[in-house]
Order: C-alpha cells, then sequence, then structure tokens
C-alpha cells in the first residue's frame, strides 16, 4: 500500500467559470487518474460542459487546474493540446468542407510531417468506417460517422487525457456503442477519459468513478461499483437542495 | 470599338475582382469587412510608382517591396483595427477601425504623394497598341491570385487551416490551431492580393491616392453580389461590373455610368441582400 | 413617525431629481449664452467659424439620431448636404425655375432633404451594416457627380453662387444668429427626442433589437421618421452651408466633410446631444488652432477615431457622465414586492386562454417541435421542461412571434395569432424575457424600463419633437409606470443606474420588470433562473406566483426542475419536440417517463 496515493492526472480545485456577467460555476472540485475513466453527469444547464471549456483553455477561469503536474492557468486551447489534453467539443464540428484525412491532418498542425501522416494512419487504423472514406469531404458522412471522426482528431495527437463531450448525442445505439468500445481500449492503453454523457446506464457501465455536478457544483462523487448508485443520481439531480455525498 | 470596350472592362473587371477577393480573404478569416481593401489597391499603385519610376528601383525589386508592403499593411489592420474589437460587446465597431485606418493611409498618401493622379511606369518595353500590356497585366494577376489560392486552399496544410478557420473558428480553436497566427496570415496574404491588384492596374488606374475610395467601392460590389466570402462568384461579378461599366461609359457617358451601376447594385441588394449566389441569413434569437 | 421619513425621503429624492436636471442642462444653458453673447468678443474671422460650426450642428444634430440613436452607420450623409445646398442655390437663382424667396427655397430643400434621406436611409432595413455603409458611401459620390454633370442647373464644375438671406440675416453676424437659432432649435427637438419613448426606442433597435421588437417598436416606422427628420435638418443645413460659402462648387463636398459629421458624433459617445455638439463643435474648430497642420486634419480626425474606438467608445458623453462613476453598494440585495402588482397590472385580465394546437415546425430534417399541444390560462403559472433540445425556446420563440410554425395554431382566445408578426405581440399584451438578458447597456435601469411601456405612449414624433403638452404627460405617465414595475422587483434604488454596470441577476429582473411595464396578459419567461443563486431564485419564484395570482398567464421554460415544481399550475414535459408528460407537479415528478429522459436511460 503507497503511503501517499498517486498525483492525479488531471487535478481540479475551487474552479468558477461562466460567461461574462453569467457565472455558471462556483468552486469545482474534480480529478482524473491516469488511465481512468470519470464520467460528468448532470442535468442540463449544470455546467458540465462549460467545465470542458475552462480546462481546454477555451474560457477564462479562476481556481486551481494541474496536469500531469503542469499548472494551466492562463494557457490556450493550443498549449493543452501540446501538453496531452484533448477536448473533442460537443455537437461533432467537423470541417465539412475539407476531406476527412485533412480533418485528421489538420488535428496533427504543429506536429512535422512525417509524424502527422504516422499517427493519422494510426487513428485510421482504430477507425475503419472512416479510414474507407479518407478522402471524401466531411460533408458527406452522416452524423454518426462525424461524430466518430471529431473523436478520431481528438486521438491523433495520442493524447494522455481525453475530454468528451456528449459524444452519445445524435448517434444511433449501434454507433454510440461503437464508441464507447472505443473509449474502453483507450484505457486499456493508457488514455484517461474524462466522459460527459447523457445515457447515464451506458457511462456508469464504462466509467471507474462519476461525478454528478447541478446547477454549478458537484453533488456527488463516487466509484461506479458502489450499491444504491442509481437512487443517489435520481436524488441529486431532481432535488432541492444540494447534497453531497462520498 | 468593341473590342476597346471589352478589353478595359475585362482588365478593369479583373482590378474589381481582385479587390473583392482581398476583401474575402479578410473576411473569411475574421467575419468582418475591412475598408483597407481598397487603400491596398491604391498603395498597389503609389508604391510601384515610387520604387520603380521615383526610386529607379529593377522591376522585380519593385513588385517584391509592392507585395511585402501590402503584406505588411494587411498584418497592420489585423493588428490594430481587427483584433481589439473582435473582443468588444459592440459589433460594428470593426467598421469605423478600419474605415479610421484606411482614411489615415490615404490621406497620408495625400499628403506626401501629391494629389494628382501620376503616371505608373511602363512595366515592359514593349510597344504600345493592340492587346496591350496595360490590358493584359491585370488579368495575368488574377488569373495567378485564382489558381495560386485555388492551390493554397486545396493542396496545403495551411490553406486546409485557413479554410478551417472560416468554417468554425471555435472548433478550430479546440482543435489547437494557432488561431490568431492564422488569421495574421489570412490578412497578410490578402494585403498581398491587393498590392498585386494595385500594381497590376497601376498603369490603367494611375498612381493616384483618389483610387481608394473608387476601389473601395467598386471592389465591393463583386463581394456583395458574388456572396460573402466567395472568390469565384467575386471574379465573375467584377468582370461583369467592369463590362457594365464600359458599356455605360461609351452609351451614356462618364457620370452617368456611375449612376447606372449605382442603381444596379442598389436594386440587385435590395432585392436579393445575400448577393446572387450566397445562401439566405437565419434569424436567431 | 413612519410617513414623516417617507415624506422627508420623497422630498429629498425630489431635490436630487431637481439638481440632476438642472446639472443636465446647465452644459446647453452655457453654450446659449456663450453663444448668443459670441458676437461681442470674437472678431470676424472667428465669427466665419462659429457660424460654420452652427450650420454643420444642424447636420450632425439630425444625423446623430441615425448614428447615435439608432446605430445605423450613414457614413455618407454629405450627400444630403449637397443636395440642400445645391437646391437652395438653384431655386434662389432662377437655373431651373423662376427664383425663388430664399425662405422657400429653403423649405423645399428641406421637403426635397426629407424625402432623399427616406430613400438613402431605408436600404439600412434590408442591408448589413456594413453593406449599407458602402451604399451611402455610393449616393455621395452619385450626388456630386449629378451635381458635376448637369451643367445647365448646377453650373457644373463652375459651381453656382450660394443664397443670399434677406435682412437682418445679410450681415454677416445676422447671418451667425440665423444659423445660431436653428442650431438652437436643433438642439431643442433633438434633446426632446432623446427623452422621450422614440429616442428609447431607437437606443433598444440598436443594443437589442429583439427585446424592442418584443415591446411592440418597429423598426422600419421608427427609422423612416428619422430618416425623414434627419434628411430635412441636413438639407437645410445645407441651404445654410452655401450661403455661408457664397459659391458652391462640387468638390467643397468632400468625403472628408462627411467623416467629419460622423467622427463628431463618435467623438460624442451614441446616445447623447452634448457630447456630438462639443464634439462638432471641436472638430470644427481644430483646424484654426493647429494651423500649420490644417492639411493633416482629415489625417488627424481619423486618428481621432482610431483611438476613440478602440480606447473609449463611449466617446465624450462616457467621460462626463460623472454620475456613473459613483460606487455602488456592493453586497446588494434584490427584494421583490409582489403587494405592488396589482397597482401595477391593473385587475384581472380578461383575456381568455392561450393555446398551441398541434404546433409542428422543422428546422432542415431536425423536427423542434413536433405536434404540440399547449394551453396557458390567465392566472396560473405553466411550465414546460425538457432535456436540450426538446423544443422549450422554439415553443416559446413560436408563440412569440420569431419563428413561424409550419403547422397547427396558436390562438389567443380563439382568434390565430399572425405569423412572424413580433412586434404586434406586445400589443395583444403578450411579454416575454430572454435566455441572455437583452437591454440598452448604455442607458439607465430606468430608461431600459421604460421602454416596456412603449406603446402605451400616445404622442407622435411630431409632438415630441416639440415637447407638447401630451408628449410630457406621457413621459409622466411612463416613468411612474416604470419606477412602480422597478419597486415591484426590488430594483428600484438602482433606477439611474446605467445598466451595464449591473450584476447579472439584476439584468434578469431588469428584464421582468420591463416586461411587467407592458401590462401583460401573458408573460414568457425563457429560462429567467439560470445565473442565479438559490435565495434569489426563491424571490423569482415567490414573484412569479404573486404575478399570475393578479391575473396574468405565465409560461416558465425552465432547465431548473426544483422551480418548476414549485410554483407551476400545470407543467408539460418535451422531449424531442413532442410532448412526454403534462399534469400537476405532483403527478410529473413520479412519472417514470419523465424521469427517464432526464436522466437518459
Amino acid at each position: 500500500m503507497p503511503i501517499s496515493a498517486a498525483e492525479p492526472l488531471l487535478d481540479i480545485t475551487g474552479l468558477s467559470a461562466g460567461y461574462g456577467k453569467i457565472g455558471v460555476l462556483h468552486g469545482v472540485d474534480l480529478s482524473v487518474g491516469a488511465s481512468e475513466v470519470v464520467a460528468l453527469l448532470g442535468p442540463n444547464g449544470a455546467g458540465k460542459t462549460t467545465l470542458l471549456r475552462a480546462v481546454s483553455g477555451l474560457l477564462p477561469w479562476s481556481g486551481h487546474v494541474h496536469f500531469a503536474g503542469r499548472d494551466l492557468a492562463g494557457t490556450t486551447p493550443r498549449d493543452t493540446v501540446r501538453a496531452g489534453l484533448a477536448h473533442v467539443i460537443e455537437g461533432h464540428h467537423v470541417f465539412t468542407q475539407l476531406a476527412v484525412i485533412d480533418n485528421l491532418l489538420l488535428a496533427a498542425y504543429d506536429l512535422p510531417r512525417g509524424e502527422r501522416t504516422a499517427r493519422v494512419e494510426e487513428v485510421f487504423a482504430l477507425f475503419p468506417e472512416i479510414a474507407a472514406k479518407r478522402h471524401e469531404r466531411a460533408v458527406a458522412l452522416s452524423g454518426g460517422q462525424q461524430q466518430i471522426l471529431a473523436v478520431a482528431q481528438g486521438l491523433v495527437r495520442r493524447p494522455r487525457l481525453l475530454m468528451l463531450d456528449e459524444p452519445s448525442a445524435g448517434l444511433s445505439p449501434v454507433l454510440v456503442d461503437r464508441v464507447l468500445v472505443v473509449v474502453c481500449r483507450l484505457r486499456e492503453a493508457g488514455t484517461a477519459v474524462l466522459l460527459v454523457e447523457q445515457l447515464i446506464e451506458k457511462a456508469l457501465a464504462l466509467a471507474d468513478r462519476v461525478y454528478a455536478l447541478a446547477r454549478g457544483s458537484i453533488v456527488l462523487e463516487a466509484k461506479t461499483g458502489e450499491p444504491d448508485l442509481p437512487q443517489r443520481l435520481e436524488h441529486a439531480y431532481l432535488a432541492t437542495a444540494p447534497s453531497r455525498t462520498s | 470599338m468593341v473590342a476597346s470596350i471589352v478589353s478595359t472592362g475585362l482588365a478593369i473587371g479583373c482590378i474589381y475582382a481582385l479587390i473583392g477577393i482581398t476583401y474575402n480573404v479578410m473576411f473569411s478569416a475574421s467575419r468582418v469587412f475591412s475598408f483597407t481593401a481598397g487603400t491596398l489597391g491604391m498603395l498597389g499603385g503609389v508604391l510601384g510608382a515610387l520604387f520603380i519610376a521615383r526610386l529607379g528601383l529593377p522591376l522585380v525589386v519593385g513588385f517584391v517591396l509592392v507585395l511585402a508592403a501590402g503584406a505588411v499593411f494587411g498584418i497592420i489592420t489585423e493588428i490594430v483595427a481587427v483584433r481589439p474589437v473582435l473582443k468588444s460587446l459592440d459589433q460594428h465597431l470593426y467598421v469605423l477601425s478600419t474605415l479610421a485606418l484606411a482614411l489615415m493611409v490615404q490621406q497620408y498618401t495625400a499628403i506626401e504623394w501629391g494629389t494628382e493622379a501620376r503616371p505608373f511606369p511602363r512595366l515592359f518595353d514593349i510597344a504600345r497598341g493592340g492587346f496591350d500590356q496595360q490590358y493584359w497585366l491585370p488579368m495575368l494577376a488574377c488569373i495567378v491570385t485564382i489558381v495560386g489560392l485555388e492551390l493554397l486552399y486545396r493542396r496545403t496544410l495551411v490553406g486546409h487551416a485557413f479554410l478551417a478557420i472560416a468554417e468554425d473558428t471555435f472548433a478550430a480553436r479546440a482543435l489547437g490551431l494557432p488561431e490568431r497566427r492564422l488569421r495574421m496570415a489570412s490578412f497578410a496574404l490578402a494585403g498581398v492580393v491587393g498590392g498585386l491588384a494595385g500594381f497590376a492596374g497601376g498603369e490603367m488606374l494611375l498612381a493616384f491616392f483618389g483610387n481608394a475610395p473608387l476601389l473601395t467601392f467598386y471592389g465591393f460590389v463583386p463581394v456583395a453580389l458574388g456572396g460573402m466570402g466567395n472568390n469565384r462568384g467575386a471574379v465573375i461579378a467584377g468582370l461583369l461590373l467592369g463590362l457594365f461599366q464600359q458599356s455605360a461609359n461609351f452609351l451614356v457617358g462618364g457620370i452617368f455610368a456611375s449612376v447606372a451601376v449605382f442603381a444596379v447594385f442598389i436594386i440587385v441588394l435590395l432585392v436579393r441582400p445575400e448577393g446572387l449566389a450566397g445562401a439566405s441569413a437565419q434569424r436567431r434569437v | 413617525m413612519v410617513t414623516r421619513t417617507a415624506e422627508l425621503e420623497s422630498r429629498g429624492a425630489d431635490l436630487r431629481g431637481a439638481s440632476r436636471t438642472i446639472g443636465a442642462v446647465l452644459p446647453f444653458l452655457a453654450l446659449l449664452v456663450f453663444g448668443l453673447a459670441f458676437p461681442l468678443f470674437g472678431g470676424g474671422y472667428w465669427g466665419v467659424i462659429a457660424t460654420r460650426a452652427c450650420v454643420y450642428w444642424v447636420l450632425v444634430a439630425g444625423l446623430n439620431l441615425v448614428v447615435g440613436f439608432a446605430g445605423q452607420l450613414a457614413i455618407g450623409w454629405v450627400s444630403l448636404l449637397t443636395l440642400g445646398a445645391y437646391t437652395t442655390s438653384v431655386l434662389v437663382a432662377g437655373n431651373a425655375t423662376p427664383a425663388l424667396h430664399p425662405y422657400l427655397a429653403l423649405a423645399i430643400a428641406g421637403v426635397v432633404g426629407a424625402i432623399f434621406g427616406l430613400i438613402i436611409g431605408l436600404p439600412a432595413l434590408r442591408l448589413r451594416t456594413f453593406y449599407f455603409a458602402i451604399t451611402t458611401l455610393g449616393f455621395a459620390t452619385i450626388v456630386t457627380q449629378v451635381a458635376l454633370a448637369w451643367q445647365s442647373v448646377t453650373g457644373g464644375g463652375v459651381g453656382v453662387a450660394g443664397p443670399i438671406f434677406p435682412r437682418p440675416f445679410d450681415s454677416q453676424w445676422g447671418f451667425y444668429y440665423l444659423c445660431f437659432g436653428l442650431a438652437a432649435v436643433c438642439t431643442w427637438m433633438t434633446l426632446n427626442v432623446a427623452g422621450s419613448r422614440y429616442g428609447r426606442a431607437l437606443t433598444a433597435i440598436r443594443d437589442a433589437e429583439v427585446a424592442a421588437e418584443a415591446s411592440g417598436i418597429a423598426k422600419p416606422h421608427l427609422l423612416a421618421l428619422v430618416f425623414l427628420f434627419s434628411g430635412a435638418v441636413a438639407s437645410i443645413a445645407g441651404g445654410l452651408f452655401a450661403s455661408l460659402q457664397s459659391y458652391i462648387t462640387p468638390d467643397a463636398f468632400t468625403l472628408d466633410l462627411s467623416v467629419l459629421f460622423f467622427i463628431a458624433i463618435l467623438i460624442g459617445g451614441h446616445g447623447s446631444i452634448l457630447g456630438p455638439l462639443l464634439g462638432t463643435i471641436l472638430l470644427t474648430v481644430l483646424p484654426e488652432f493647429a494651423a500649420p497642420l490644417v492639411a493633416w486634419s482629415t489625417f488627424l480626425y481619423a486618428v481621432l477615431l482610431l483611438v476613440i474606438v478602440l480606447a473609449m467608445p463611449g466617446g465624450i458623453a462616457e467621460l462626463l457622465d460623472f454620475k456613473n462613476r459613483r460606487p455602488l453598494e456592493s453586497g446588494r440585495a434584490i427584494v421583490p414586492r409582489p403587494e405592488l402588482l396589482p397597482r401595477l397590472l391593473g385587475g384581472a385580465t380578461n383575456a381568455g386562454a392561450l393555446t398551441l394546437h398541434q404546433v409542428a415546425l422543422a428546422f432542415g430534417g431536425v423536427h423542434a417541435i413536433d405536434g404540440l399541444d399547449l394551453e396557458i390560462r390567465p392566472g396560473q403559472v405553466h411550465g414546460l421542461i425538457g432535456p436540450n433540445g426538446s423544443g422549450k425556446t422554439t415553443t416559446l420563440n413560436v408563440i412569440s412571434g420569431y419563428y413561424a410554425q409550419q403547422s397547427g395554431a396558436v390562438k389567443l382566445n380563439g382568434t390565430a395569432l399572425p405569423l412572424l408578426e413580433r412586434h404586434r405581440r406586445a400589443h395583444l399584451r403578450i411579454a416575454r424575457t430572454f435566455q441572455t438578458p437583452r437591454v440598452v447597456r448604455s442607458a439607465s435601469v430606468l430608461e431600459n424600463v421604460m421602454i416596456g411601456g412603449t406603446i402605451d405612449g400616445e404622442a407622435t414624433f411630431v409632438e415630441s419633437l416639440l415637447s407638447l403638452p401630451r408628449q410630457r404627460r406621457d413621459e409622466a405617465m411612463l416613468r411612474e409606470k416604470a419606477m412602480l414595475a422597478l419597486a415591484t422587483v426590488g430594483l428600484e434604488r438602482l433606477a439611474a443606474v446605467r445598466a451595464d454596470r449591473l450584476q447579472h441577476s439584476e439584468l434578469r429582473f431588469t428584464e421582468i420588470a420591463r416586461a411587467l411595464t407592458l401590462r401583460p396578459a401573458f408573460l414568457l419567461l425563457d429560462e429567467p433562473a439560470a445565473g442565479l443563486s438559490a435565495e434569489e431564485i426563491g424571490r423569482l419564484g415567490a414573484l412569479i406566483v404573486a404575478i399570475a395570482k393578479a391575473g396574468t398567464g405565465v409560461l416558465l421554460v425552465e432547465h431548473h426542475a426544483d422551480l418548476i415544481f414549485d410554483i407551476c399550475h400545470h407543467v408539460t414535459v418535451l422531449n424531442l419536440g413532442k410532448m412526454l408528460a403534462a399534469g400537476t407537479p405532483a403527478e410529473i415528478r413520479s412519472h417514470r417517463e419523465v424521469v427517464n429522459a432526464y436522466l437518459g436511460g
């Protein structure tokens, strides 16, 4: 038994963020360990997307965020990507006017050319369904395939932590399972995942730990094996007063 | 007579089209239009005359310097007049900041270079007449620009990055693309195109500070008619504009030609505000 | 004891209000006195400058309503100066018609200017900002070119003599007093408009167009009035300009002049009369002080414009806004007073129910709303909840007229609501708030709330220009109603504060106050609890319940399930555009499917 627990890969304490005058997150504490899959659940408007955007540098924030021992204060999305933290934003935003392969090459913009093509081929190996369409423009892909492409973009840089924002949104159940299988394999390969999801049961099946976010604060933190988790989640979502249980 | 109208019309149409492309490249990178596009065209002519005729520099050196100056002015536009106002809550400040910058440069030119139109040097030592270089230089510049941009956007990573930023800035940023650097590069590129337009059209338009307001307006017509950000539309619209203007010149005379162009422009815009080729805008609450 | 304190308080407030008004009027009085006395100490040369400043201000005062208040970037307005100058001169000289008397010529120029102001300005309704700016520049060039070409009438490049006004205005100082008088009248008229519902409506169009429409403000009608007025005064300024110059040629009307007018307004700050007035004086006088730099004057104007845009977009007006520099008290709480609602809303409304019947709307291939039935009854709070993308806000937008349903009907009291006429919803007493508060940031909280009552004003534009009694009655009525609305939501202490200084939660309640000023029969609330603290949500809930009790029917679109369950009489749950469940909160809460939809099973 180690005397002190290993330092988490992503360590967030007291994070507050918002849009202009509107404060959305109020002092959030959250951590993700290396090779861990953590699910972030919560009702709409709770601030889950805001949290991811703050961590990856798309929004200004206050508080403490450390990634792989490095303080992320004042970093831009470009810096966080280079540090090994990838963020696949909600809504499968791919560049529709560009070919599939060009979408992936752009994700590796900063890498030297040889490495770039090698990484892209790696990702194509993970997702044969888009490899088959590599020279087609992204606009020709279905919504589900575009989402897979977006996830693939996140993986090109071999990130240590991949943040996925509602990857199942708008996908058929078959494709949802496809994406989640990949998430599983990522964990085996040593990549940590922070997964924001609406499909609670699927997320719980996959994750090691779960957080619930409501009205801008963490209201629940638990390991997925724990007994009465579904009831506690329901209570957290629909309760009138926030309850913090661990 | 018809040949003259056609060659003049196409040549000047190419200049308008290139300024339209300048507007479009700036627009694609930042979602705003800049008043400095016409000024860039003016600078192309004035600086070309300055470097080659006044200072006696060789043609190639002068040409490269003009393009460099265009790139620099493009970057200045981005840093001074566009970037600071993109963050602001007031969405229309860019109109004023780019107008101010354009005016500053125009006035400075008027004071230092003078308010009369000076001749632009003859670039190639070929005799005048027939299909003269003042006609085919702008057309050549236009073709080179279109082909060059096509290659850039379709074949290079940087070009793809430009397209990505133009389509979805937020996604591009989240992916880790260097958004600010790419925007500056886009504006530099726009500056080069604008400078090229002025340089190639120098013999036709002369080195004249008053070209700036002229090109600001006539260079925008292709954008308005061809659709925002649509370079192909800008080229077609620019050529049509040039031909229409020259025909009107011939048929009803200079002054009323301008009135005719303007009238057609405003009628088309009122009927189809998004241009002849553009998609209709969507309301958002 | 309590009444005595209240009496003293209100008297104190009256005195403060009076001193505020004196403070606002003082600069104008000072300028008036200075201007009247000017001939006593100014020499002949400065007399010309002063006259020119007055003439410019006549144009800028009108243009200020277009650019500073309505936010329409009409850069090429010098075209109207040209038009007025030539019309007046040509009519007086008798080149095209028998020679007319200068006053008559000036009046005709005003009419011509009004018509052309409308022609040049109306494209603003269809075109984006930059496109409109460019078309006004195009007009300016065209007018000058026509002046150049129409030699028989305008004298072409040679020009035409300007009109000379009859005694006593034919001497230098006489003419000065004529221009000064007109400048003073224009100042007075534009001040009147600024302090009327028209002025507020213009700023609403500029800064919060959707909120303006929801308050019943019809943009085309309002802009038309402003373009007519602005065109007329610009043209009259042209006639005066021609007289001042004694002789006009087309190249007197340069682009530089147009830019000067524009910059004067921007330096002055939008939404202000004093600012642009000082700006005009500054820009007219500046070249005289910097004599060797005269050639550089336009360059310096452009530098000034750039500096203002980048560093101080609020202009001189913001610099002079001393009362908004005073710090606000920290830790302010919003304490609504629902007991004031019956007085504000004026008793039970007798409108019937607001119903949706099988409403459907699809965007592209996505069914945003898919056959929805809904009924909002007066006196009740109806909650609308559902996951993201379920169609809640779309439903609200259909009811308030921002989207048109593709099938089905939205009816008020049995009569179908006209499609897409969002500015007419206010007349039907349907009010709404927005997901992100839409307010005029540079106006005070009270002015923002008064916008809500715009359609209850009766004075016409002309009456407000001339500050006739009906206009003043309107203002008193609107002010009182807005103050009452602010007191109801608990923000009356912040009435004079500029809106951009408020916290987010205060802006939300300001929007509600604005909606209440309309005395709505139906109130549509779009996620009002977002960004509020738990305590504020509680107070919001109590306020909404009281609003319903006073007779208004409330539709509450929300994410905060707890607020919904607390205060709603009926709840409809949407999922993917369809109604998933409907009933009382208790029924919904235990409804298995609803829980699953939220939890995403």
